[in-house]
């Protein structure tokens, strides 16, 4: 099976995918509640694409594609509203969180999608571990080329993305001491891990594509688990490390920040990438799980090592010129704002502190994400 | 005596044994033993059949009660009843805490829908049992009680089954819901055609309808009591563990107390599941359900509900009994299917809901024996409310497992931790 030629987009147009936790507001646990929502808002027009995931816990959204900060968090705050008015009906709430905090995997229900099922089918209980939430923003990108440099490009700020959208502290109840456990799931499945390093469109679908079809162990790229993985149908990137944020707004900040290190690559702002910058690819990426913004991140070619935190606040400082030719000023001085507030793992942490058990701890998430707490 | 009276000063090995037959006391002690061994049996045809027939454990527990209650084989003892009806009360009490527990009082709100469907049920139910029973003989007075008794669910009944098939969707949220609601209907209007039957020889209808809402609302209040100070009690961090023990302890402390007062233990227990609920106290899953003493209680209060229907009664008017069940089918199913898409449902999960909320008999039963201080035992000589409870003891949980598996909210593979 030979793969799709490679859509052209817009560059640097984006989009945003959220996986949502649907929450039980009896016990805060995780409700089998997907089949019921999504019937009841095919009722309406719904703001964007909301659809089923692989249990039947998780609901996932999506933003239509969109070019700038402003219409984008607009798009996402109206989609949260839809959804919350639908989900009030049902009993239910909504949360953002990298995992939940006690559900357990052997209770999730697998969607009723031939797909999942042949996933589950296939993965046995990795499959209903999957029961993770995590943020997808999609990057437009002209041709396949551009996709490749991108992608290998961005390898030295996926640490950053893991970092500060962290949000998943908390898996069957304890403190994992990670800021985002939910990758450790990802990281489960054989498939996963980083694209081969090629620079060409061409070489990636004679070199190594179409080489991995021929094994069969492979059939489409929905099937590699990347980081970051190309997705030609759309003629986009999709970074894939994000946990979802606890609320919409953060989410879009996390896209604003995404499409303005893009520019930046663009313009020429980083020397070509190399395969030797992923020699502290996997190193960097354990410290931003494990650590969040307090991790250290080696630079992949002066091997420097510093906090993630500093290295978040001198790329923003960098990416001024882009910001403000993308109107996404508002948008760095959030992601600004958060390195220094903190990241969703530790706003958890603090919750439950102040809450005393996990189940507070899913309530505080709940009323984070509708925006009342 | 079989063995005949032992000699004097001969105490010889078998004389001994001979001694313990003849003492009248130990004699007296030993049938309390036939209850344990009578829960022990129940577990097992429990078990046996839910295994292999999938039927509810419930509906088993009861049939081993229906087969050896004292209308039937007569095993049971009167001198343990005492006890196996406070047990019965409390492990009812336990459940009712949870079904109040489970309940969210803000979705009523934001579901006017759901309200309504509730609401209407209750109200339809009452007609349509009103208008049956009479149909079938009863006096109005009789007719009234039963359609009280009729418009109700047992949230008991529900809760258990819905723990015991891990259950979850939406059908499975509003059987809670609505029962709740329906049940704190029933026990008021109960309460008041009670008063009203009662006192209208004595002449006080106004006074009659007091009695009944104010003792409605006492027990209102002593559960919501409950509900806040139980939860500031154990606010400090040093009692971060399992918090369900001094929760079943205050239940049975409820119970007690409006036995005592003659108040109603269901509307007390419900209310304080309520309120320790939106209180944000939360338990854990594992807390839930109150653990192996609330499996014993669930035993022993189906059991006892089972041992209190007498077969022979009710077979005599089986018909009128399967009539009455059928109205409240009918009018369940027709109300929650009309109002499903208003209530943000499909019309097949209204309809199942509405079969779901059939099981009645513990909420019937036990809150009969709960009036009985008024010196009514109505449930001697209510023949067709009898066969009613005895069709629906058996048949109602089963109704409501079907219901949730027709509607998709059982898991597909039984887990295999059944704590």
């Amino acid at each position: 099976m030979s793969l799709l030629p490679f859509s052209d987009s817009d560059s640097l147009s984006f989009g945003v995918e959220l996986e949502l936790q649907l929450i039980n507001l009896s016990d805060y646990d995780l409700a089998a509640a997907s089949t019921d929502l999504l019937a009841l808002l095919q009722r309406k027009p719904f703001p964007g694409q909301v659809t089923p995931e692989i249990t039947t816990s998780m609901i996932e959204i999506a933003s239509s594609v969109q070019t700038r900060f402003g219409p984008l968090r607009a798009q996402l705050r109206e989609i949260r509203d839809t959804l919350l008015a639908a989900a009030q009906t049902l009993n239910l709430g909504l949360a953002g969180g990298g995992t939940h905090p006690f559900q357990h995997w052997s209770e999730q229900r697998i969607f009723p999608k031939a797909r999942y099922q042949q996933v589950s089918q296939l993965y046995g209980y990795l499959a209903q571990q999957f029961t993770i939430f995590g943020q997808h923003v999609h990057i437009g990108c002209r041709s396949g080329d551009e996709a490749l440099f991108l992608l290998h490009a961005l390898s030295r700020y996926v640490p950053h993305f893991i970092a500060l959208a962290a949000s998943s502290p908390y898996v069957q109840g304890q403190d994992t001491l990670f800021n985002s456990a939910r990758l450790n799931s990802v990281f489960a499945f054989p498939l996963s891990g980083r694209a081969p390093f090629l620079l060409r469109w061409a070489d990636f679908e004679t070199q190594y594509f179409e080489k991995m079809t021929h094994t069969g162990v492979v059939k489409s790229m929905k099937d590699f688990y990347w980081d970051i993985r190309p997705k030609p149908e759309y003629g986009t990137i999709e970074l894939r490390v994000c946990d979802t944020p606890l609320d919409v707004d953060t989410a879009a900040l996390l896209a604003a920040y995404l499409q303005a290190l893009c520019a930046m690559l663009l313009d020429g702002g980083e020397p070509p990438p190399t395969e030797d910058d992923y020699l502290v690819y996997t190193y960097n990426r354990f410290q931003a799980c494990r650590f969040g913004l307090d991790g250290i991140t080696v630079h992949p070619k002066s091997y420097e090592q510093v906090s993630l935190r500093e290295d978040v606040l001198r790329t923003l400082r960098r990416l001024q010129p882009q910001a403000e030719r993308l109107d996404s000023v508002e948008a760095l001085e959030g992601v600004h704002e958060l390195v220094y507030r903190g990241n969703g793992a530790q706003w958890l942490r603090d919750a439950r502190d102040r809450a005393g058990s996990v189940e507070g701890v899913v309530d505080a998430a709940v009323r984070r994400f509708a925006g009342v707490a | 005596m079989p063995f005949g009276t032992p000699p004097r000063g001969q105490v010889r090995g078998w004389h001994t044994r001979a001694m313990i037959w003849n003492d009248p006391q130990l004699l007296a002690q030993l049938p309390v033993l036939v209850w344990p061994l009578l829960l022990l049996g129940a577990w097992l045809i429990g078990e046996w059949a839910h295994h292999r027939l999938a039927l509810p454990r419930i509906t088993c527990y009861a049939l081993a009660g229906i087969l050896v209650g004292g209308a039937q084989l007569g095993w049971l003892p009167a001198s343990a009843e005492p006890l196996m009806a406070l047990a019965a009360h409390i492990g009812f009490g336990l459940l009712l805490f949870e079904a109040g527990y489970r309940v969210n009082l803000r979705w009523y709100w934001h579901n006017p829908g759901l309200l309504a469907a509730g609401l209407l049920d209750a109200a339809l139910s009452f007609v349509g049992v009103y208008l049956v029973a009479q149909w079938t003989g009863s006096p109005p007075a009789q007719a009234a009680l039963i359609a009280a008794l009729g418009m109700a669910a047992s949230p008991a009944a529900l809760v258990r089954v819905l723990q015991e098939q891990r259950a979850a969707g939406q059908i499975s949220e509003r059987l809670v819901h609505v029962a709740t609601l329906n049940c704190l209907l029933a026990v008021i209007v109960f309460k008041a055609v009670l008063g009203l039957t009662v006192f209208e020889q004595s002449g006080s209808l106004v006074g009659a309808l007091y009695t009944g809402v104010w003792a409605t609302a006492v027990s209102a209040a002593l559960g919501v009591m409950a509900g806040v100070l139980l939860p500031w009690l154990l606010r400090s961090r040093v009692l971060s563990g399992d918090r369900s023990l001094p929760y079943a302890l205050t239940v049975l402390a409820l119970v007690g107390a409006t036995h005592l007062l003659q108040l109603s233990p269901i509307v007390a227990a419900l209310v304080f599941g309520l309120v320790a609920r939106h209180r944000r106290e939360v338990f854990s899953r594992h807390a839930r359900g109150f653990g192996p003493l609330g499996e014993l209680l669930t035993l022993a209060l189906f059991v006892y509900l089972g041992s209190r229907l007498e077969g022979a009664l009710a077979l005599t008017a089986l018909g009128a009994g399967l009539a009455l069940v059928l109205t409240r089918l009918l009018t369940s199913c027709a109300v929650m299917t009309a109002l499903a898409r208003w209530s943000g449902t499909t019309w097949r999960k209204g309809a199942l809901t509405g079969l779901g909320l059939m099981p009645l008999s513990a909420f019937a039963l036990l809150l009969l024996e709960q009036s009985r201080h008024l010196a009514l035992d109505l449930l001697d000589g209510l023949a067709p409310l009898m066969a009613a409870l005895l069709i629906l003891e058996l048949l109602g949980p089963v109704c409501t497992q079907l219901a949730l598996r027709w509607g998709g909210e059982l898991p597909a593979r039984a887990p295999e931790d059944k704590s």
